[in-house]
């Protein structure tokens, strides 16, 4: 059988065609705009000003640090959250898939909708979240207007957001681990903690990959729900580098805008791939 | 054992009613307050509206000439046809990679990696655009999406395509198929697990994009839906009635997809996420 | 929405559209009436054309001009809105650069104009006969490279403190004349549980406006910092004098309303009519969206000019109105020209006082002030009388930075002193600087 026949690279063709265009094509040539002063018709070249100008303005680099803080906590909550309420969805409650259904559903409901939500939940005067402590006798906070807690306010709405998906990935997970360890395990007298530690959290290691890389790139993509929520403010204090980016473009300074896209792809690149090899790497072991 | 009930009974109420505080009261929050007259909505509460104000629904489809109907029709057009060109093309890719193993594929595999970590670039991406004239069209903010969507979808097709043996290629082989005609005919039929999971993941996926309609096709003509709710925030920033109307009416057609397809949306994600 | 909307007031504004004050001493200002337009007869012919304006200019005034150019001219106007702010201008620009524009382009004048690069985009009305009743300062904000590009869209306005005047009342306040007398008044307010200064910087726009407002202050003692500034030889870090808006800014941080950073322009106006707060430096036009809800209960503001150091020059900062540009590849140009013609007719103009008043004088000469004007104009006009006006700096310097309304956002909710908010601003004219191509360094 031929297989170059068979599996002829014309297949390939529209694939390839439409993803070179439109996606290969602009990254490599994101290289050469990056370096100049453009309008999409004229450019002019600086050399490495653009990114020097990223890295020494306070309003422009903030977004690298927010952007890293953001995927990493953003990550962490995420894989915690989920993890916890994988292991509770999967004990004999009930109301399981009642629950499942409930934490997914945020999943498919638009960011923007979200952001508009909370931001009107965090309300530092009226909104349902300062009232309800308030009720308690607890003072809130200016969750979006503090620039100390603003980043982390729009986090907290990101796990909302992402836990489902974390959730129901490790669901899976945990369901795939054979039963006759639990039960073995029970006959040597093993408790609950220990059975969690020593046989779940080491089996659903492929699962919890999946939930760290997923969360992990996407955050350090993220713009929709921060964008809805703070615009980047108060001031620039949650600015992320797709924010950033897109302030750029959107007051036409698009050498810039493309150099801020071009520190994206390398600090997603430096950080990503690794990460994922060391994940797999261990999957192995 | 009667503990073990009482514990997990326990859990249950746990459960649930963490569950209302954390998911349910949102989406209460905005469909009262969607239900408000404006003084009363910007209260920001969660009480019963005094008077139930249905015509801010009314309000929000004849906003800006009934924009929000484009919009709807745009975002339907823009998913529909995104994910015709993903199906057809993608599983053809898909077929390719996972069965033939040369230079070649390996090429075109590294470069699916890239596409699944890194983010498109943006302003270059619309230069190409203009100069083939797509930039501002359904037609280019199509092939964006399917751009952006192919690697990921590729993944799926690969990853399912392991599980079809290779006899029924030899056989049609012998029977004298077209290599075109043995995919359409033998294969494709067999990935239709996978193709739900696509269409799924896909339409979710591209029916809520705000950041690629927003680069990519500017414009009151090219309203999607995402793209009128965020131009609503800003218009109604203080009327939060119809602020929240119309987050409502964006939400009710993707709660009305899950309700139905519950099971079917949370297995394909799974699926999608871990092979991915 | 609460429509309380003096019947009363509304005609008179009509019929006040002969002389007031006369007021001089400025470019700004009406000249003497010419009065020959009254009455004009119209050429009626029936056309459709579009509009694109944003939604923090208050709509009633220019509804009321379209409904009238549709009954005189049979023009049909149809009314798009956007976002105001930064998000705005980039629909603007992606809608000129697509060539989606609507007929005509409501957009500011002054610098962030010339950004639009008008020569290709919007038709050039130097060699119009009416387009020579713009008021000269208006017309130098609208015309680039010696082309004229836009009619006024509304009244001037002006960047200035605006109080209510019951509050003042209830608490035997004076107005200031220095910013040390406003701060003391601030002060006693806090003290007393009121909220001093009303922040809306939750509309990010709004957060400039205390610094753009006391460009009056920086210019009556650096005569020559706008020209410095635009070649590059002058920083707000480094003059003092510039260097003060920056840290009067920060000075405002304490007085605001505990939610200043979530609430928006439109609960400003609700905020100063109800008493909810005594003061709120802003744009006059939010005299404009208040008469809109609450009719003549917008008498209950003063106004004041941004205060100086110095008690003996304290003058008002103005604003040009946005303008209407006409889209010159259009296939309607010459129902875009006659509905600015039109727009700009005393006819109009009247009709427009109808539905709402002025917020400042008029950029066309021979207009003048009606009689009714809101309190807070009444206040402004003293300004005007005694020449101490001067126009922002965007209508001064080339270079506006990008990225101003975050900067005084930060400043003014206290991440950054006034030095380092008046150096963020410099950094940030240098990347215009740049981008435009004027050599800085």
């Amino acid at each position: 059988m031929n297989k170059k026949k068979i599996y002829s690279a014309w297949f390939l063709v529209p694939t390839l065609v439409i993803f070179t265009g439109l996606f290969i094509l602009p990254m490599v040539t994101s290289l050469f705009f990056s370096l100049t002063v453009w309008d999409l018709k004229n450019f002019t070249f600086v050399g490495l000003e653009n990114f020097k100008m990223f890295f020494s303005e306070g309003s422009l680099n903030i977004g690298i640090r927010n952007t890293l803080l953001y995927a990493v906590i953003g990550c962490s909550l995420k894989v915690t959250a989920g993890f916890l309420i994988a292991v509770f969805l999967t004990s004999n409650i009930r109301t399981k898939n009642i629950l499942r259904s409930v934490i997914f559903f945020p999943n498919l409901v638009s960011t923007i909708a979200v952001g508009i939500t909370f931001k009107a939940l965090m309300h530092p005067t009226k909104g349902l979240i300062n009232s309800a402590l308030g009720a308690v006798g607890l003072r809130g906070a200016d969750w979006l207007g503090n620039a100390r807690t603003a980043l982390f306010s729009v986090l907290s709405v990101e796990a909302w957001k992402g836990v489902g998906v974390a959730t129901v990935i490790f669901i899976a997970g945990m369901q795939a681990i054979d039963k006759t360890y639990y039960e073995a395990a029970s006959i040597d007298g093993a408790d609950g903690w220990q059975k969690l530690k020593n046989i779940t959290l080491p089996l659903c290691r492929p699962a919890m990959n999946s939930v760290i890389l997923l969360a992990f790139i996407g955050g350090m993509r993220s713009f929709d729900l921060i964008w809805s929520m703070t615009g980047g403010g108060p001031g620039f204090a949650t600015d992320v580098l797709a924010s950033v980016i897109y302030k750029q473009y959107a007051e036409g300074f698009y050498g810039l805008s493309t150099a801020g896209n071009v520190i994206m792809f390398i600090l997603i690149a430096f950080i990503a791939f690794p990460l994922q090899k060391f994940l797999m790497k261990g999957e192995v072991d | 054992m009667k503990n073990r009930k009482r514990l997990c009974l326990l859990g249950d109420i746990v459960g649930m009613l963490a569950a209302g505080i954390i998911f349910i009261i949102p989406f209460l929050f905005i469909f009262l307050n969607s239900l408000k007259g404006r003084r009363e909505a910007n209260l920001l509460d969660l009480s019963l509206p005094s008077v139930w104000e249905w015509g801010n629904y009314k309000a929000v489809f004849e906003a800006n000439n009934h924009i929000i109907l484009t919009a709807f029709k745009n975002s339907f057009l823009i998913t529909l046809g995104a994910i015709i060109l993903l199906i057809s093309f993608s599983s053809m890719s898909g077929y390719v990679l996972q069965r033939r193993k040369d230079r070649l594929t390996r090429a075109v595999n590294v470069m699916i990696m890239t596409g699944l970590m890194i983010p498109p670039a943006i302003l270059p991406t619309i230069w190409i655009m203009k100069g083939i004239h797509i930039y501002k069209t359904l037609a280019g903010i199509i092939l964006i999406e399917v751009a952006l969507q192919t690697p990921f979808t590729i993944m799926l097709f690969r990853g399912f395509m392991g599980s079809i043996p290779t006899e029924l290629e030899e056989a049609g082989v012998i029977d004298g198929c077209s290599p075109f005609s043995l995919f359409r005919q033998v294969i494709f039929p067999l990935l239709k697990p996978v193709t739900s999971t696509v269409v799924i993941l896909n339409s979710v996926t591209i029916f809520n994009d705000f950041m690629n309609p927003l680069y990519f096709m500017p414009g009151s003509k090219n309203a999607t839906v995402q793209l009128t709710l965020y131009n609503f925030m800003g218009q109604y920033s203080s009327s939060y009635n119809l602020l929240f109307a119309d987050v409502m009416t964006i939400t009710v057609p993707m709660l009305i997809l899950f309700i139905i397809f519950n099971k079917k949306i949370v297995d394909g994600m799974v699926a999608g996420a871990v092979k991915g | 929405m609460n429509w309380k909307k003096n019947g009363a007031a509304a005609l008179a504004a009509v019929m006040a559209l002969t002389g007031t004050a006369a007021m001089t001493g400025s470019g700004i200002l009406a000249e003497a009436s010419d009065g020959g337009t009254a009455g004009q007869e119209w050429e009626y012919k029936e056309d459709t054309i579009t509009m694109l304006i944003d939604t923090d200019t208050s709509m009633a005034g220019i509804q009321a001009v379209c409904d009238l150019a549709e009954e005189k001219l049979g023009i049909t106007v149809e009314i798009e809105t956007r976002v105001g702010g930064p998000d705005g201008r980039n629909i603007v620009k992606t809608r000129l650069a697509s060539g989606d524009m609507a007929d005509l382009c409501g957009f500011n004048s002054g610098c962030l104009l010339k950004e639009l690069n008008p020569s290709e985009y919007f038709i050039d009305l130097s060699e119009e006969e009416w387009a020579k009743k713009l008021d000269d300062t208006f017309k130098d904000a609208v015309t680039v490279d010696g082309a004229v590009y836009g009619i006024p869209l509304t009244a001037t306005s002006a960047g200035l403190v605006l109080y209510n005047k019951d509050i003042y009342r209830e608490y035997n306040l004076e107005v200031p004349k220095t910013w040390e007398d406003f701060m003391a008044n601030c002060r006693t307010l806090k003290d007393a549980g009121e909220t001093a200064l009303i922040g809306s910087f939750g509309t990010m726009w709004t957060a400039q406006v205390p610094y753009l407002g006391d460009n009056y202050n920086v210019l009556s003692q650096e005569p020559d910092f706008a020209q410095d500034f635009e070649n590059g030889s002058a920083k707000y870090a480094t003059t003092p004098a510039a260097l003060r808006s920056f840290e009067k800014l920060a000075e405002t941080n304490e007085y605001y309303n505990e939610d200043y950073l979530a609430t928006t322009y439109d609960d400003g106006c609700d905020m100063l009519v109800n008493g909810e707060g005594a003061h709120w430096i802003i744009l006059s036009q939010a005299l404009s969206n208040i008469y809109e809800i609450y009719g003549d209960e917008v008498n209950k503001i003063g106004a004041f000019a941004v205060p100086g150091d110095d008690a003996n020059d304290n003058g008002l900062t103005v604003w040009m109105p946005g303008a209407w540009y006409g889209n010159k590849n259009s296939e309607h140009i010459d129902t875009i020209k006659r509905f600015m013609e039109f727009y700009i007719s005393e006819e109009a103009i009247h009709a427009y006082s109808e539905a709402i008043l002025p917020e400042g004088p008029y950029a066309i000469k021979g207009m003048e002030l009606p009689d009714n004007v809101y309190g807070a104009v009444k206040d402004m006009q003293k300004y005007y009388e005694e020449g101490k006006v001067g126009t922002a700096m965007e209508f001064q310097c080339a270079v506006k930075g990008a990225n101003c309304g975050a900067i005084c956002q930060e400043c003014v909710s206290g991440q950054t002193d006034g030095k380092t908010a008046a150096q963020k601003y410099d950094d940030d004219c240098r990347k215009q600087a740049m981008q435009l191509g004027i050599d800085w360094e």
